[in-house]
């Protein structure tokens, strides 16, 4: 007997607004429809009747875990726009709190994962990480979600304080590599949960243009601070971690693997780091014209188009958020699954519903 | 990049453009052509292996729509527009899945039509009517945009 089970928009298993409406065979789920849009908040429309400073206050939020990223992918665009440099320490500066944001935003997601499981403790374990990356945050720049760090140009403040920042990296690098990895690779029921669960083929990854660790899960080794390098990454040695299998348990074991090179790089970061000036003249006189930018965010690739009439106000922004190019694939996921592993595969691929609607 | 693959970008440039109309920049290549043919356009980033990153939909005037398709090929972003007529341009998402809900998204924002395909609403609800959230039609884009400053 066949049966369609509505999951969402609110529901116990969902962290933000959005709906699955599987159809099931038994307890195999035969097909499934995705509903997103709950948290629309006309990002673009606002972003278009603003300054470009304003501008970067409004693309903090389109997303409350990889804030950082938006602001630096806006930034980054106008710049080519206004054909500005950015000096070197701010680029830096800027490749130090993108990876720290990246390492939040792991810790969350794999908590998430676990609560999924129905693993407590290891969920307190990655939450209380993710505490620790964010008191570091808010010592850095005030706050623990909007940093405010980018600005046009550069950066709006130094990090005043290496040495902590050094020691909880050296702390959280120490805690993936010594207990987040063993337990996510070894436990018995962690792997029952996630190994040959929600697989997608490479094929399909690349059909469906998905990004990020999702696709990098899947034998997709794309990675925008790779293979478009931008700030202070062309000057950095790190390893893209890339699996195979495509299943739950690869995109854990990538996303664990993130958290260790993006320690690595911050530390490598503030080694190399020059002296100097973090940003470049306060007004910025943008001329007309259109340009795109994009970074590796930690859901993956985040990509910003804007134009300009010579105004201080963009005639056009556009945002594209990798959880919009990585949503559709969920679908294939659950075809064949288990209804009880459905709220996992949605999990697996660490969507942001707000970031989706903007 | 690969002086190969500049050649894979610039060879299918200059077949969607007459050899002509496209222009190096460091933020990508650009192809603005009125009359671009998407859909071969399409069918040769689909056999360049190129990774569709999204497509921008920018209301130019009369209710046109200018629409850049911007692909990723081996790390080069190609970004290539076409003009919408009568606000509709044909579909790719046969031809390139991966354009299915970017074309989806702009019906919904801007009520532009992709031609050949079925538009299920992605963002707004069944009974809702297209092009009600971003269009400029709808609000007050050159009279608003110093007032909220």
């Amino acid at each position: 007997m066949s049966f369609t089970i509505p999951i969402g928009p609110y529901h116990p298993s969902l962290e933000e607004p959005f709906k699955l409406e599987v159809k099931c065979e038994g307890e195999i789920v035969q097909d499934a429809a995705m509903h997103v849009t709950f948290n629309f908040r006309g990002m673009e429309w606002l972003a278009q009747r603003r300054n470009y400073s304003q501008v970067i206050a409004l693309v903090e939020r389109v997303c409350g875990i990889c804030s950082d990223l938006h602001t630096l992918t806006f930034s980054r665009a106008v710049e080519q726009l206004a054909g500005l440099s950015v000096p070197a320490r701010a680029q830096y500066i800027r490749v130090i709190i993108a990876e720290l944001e990246r390492l939040t935003s792991h810790a969350l997601w794999a908590g998430i994962a676990a609560e999924v499981m129905g693993f407590q403790t290891l969920f307190m374990t990655c939450f209380g990480l993710r505490e620790r990356l964010m008191d570091i945050l808010e010592i850095i720049s005030g706050n623990r979600v909007h940093y405010a760090m980018n600005c046009i140009g550069g950066v709006n403040r130094e990090i005043s304080n290496p040495e902590a920042v050094l020691d909880i990296v050296k702390l959280i690098r120490q805690q993936v590599e010594d207990r987040l990895i063993p337990l996510f690779t070894t436990d018995r029921t962690i792997r029952a949960r996630c190994i040959g669960i929600g697989v997608l083929k490479k094929e399909e990854a690349i059909k469906w243009g998905v990004v990020g660790p999702t696709a990098r899960a899947s034998g997709v080794s794309g990675d925008i601070r790779r293979s478009a390098p931008y700030a202070a990454y062309g000057q950095l040695e790190f390893n893209v971690p890339v699996e195979t299998a495509g299943d739950v348990f690869s995109r854990v074991v990538v996303r664990l693997l993130e958290m260790v090179e993006s320690c690595r790089m911050i530390e490598q970061a503030f080694k190399q780091m020059p002296p100097g000036a973090i940003r470049g003249p306060e007004f910025v006189e943008v001329p007309p014209g259109e340009t795109v930018a994009r970074s590796e965010a930690p859901r993956g690739e985040a990509f910003y188009y804007v134009a300009s009439d010579g105004s201080d106000v963009p005639v056009r922004v556009k945002i594209r958020t990798p959880t919009l190019v990585n949503m559709p694939v969920v679908r294939s996921m659950v075809l064949g699954a288990n209804l009880a592993d459905v709220p996992l595969i949605n999990a697996s691929i660490d969507p942001c519903y707000s970031c989706t609607s903007r | 990049m690969s002086v190969k693959s500049m050649d894979k970008g610039e060879e299918i440039l200059a077949q969607l453009s007459s050899g002509k109309g496209w222009e190096k920049r460091s933020d990508g290549w650009w192809l603005e052509t009125p009359d671009a043919n998407v859909e071969k356009m399409a069918h040769l980033m689909t056999e360049a292996k190129a990774r569709l990153v999204t497509i921008t939909a920018y209301e130019v005037s009369n209710d046109e729509f200018r629409i850049i398709y911007h692909w990723d090929l081996e790390g080069r972003m190609l970004n290539i527009s076409a003009m919408t007529r009568e606000k509709s341009i044909p579909t790719v998402a046969m031809i390139h899945p991966a354009s299915d809900w970017a074309e989806r998204e702009i019906h919904d924002y801007f009520a532009v039509q992709f031609t050949g395909r079925e538009l299920a609403p992605l963002f707004l609800n069944p009974e809702s009517s297209p092009g009600i959230f971003l269009g400029r039609s709808q609000d007050d884009h050159k009279e608003g945009k110093g007032e909220e400053r």
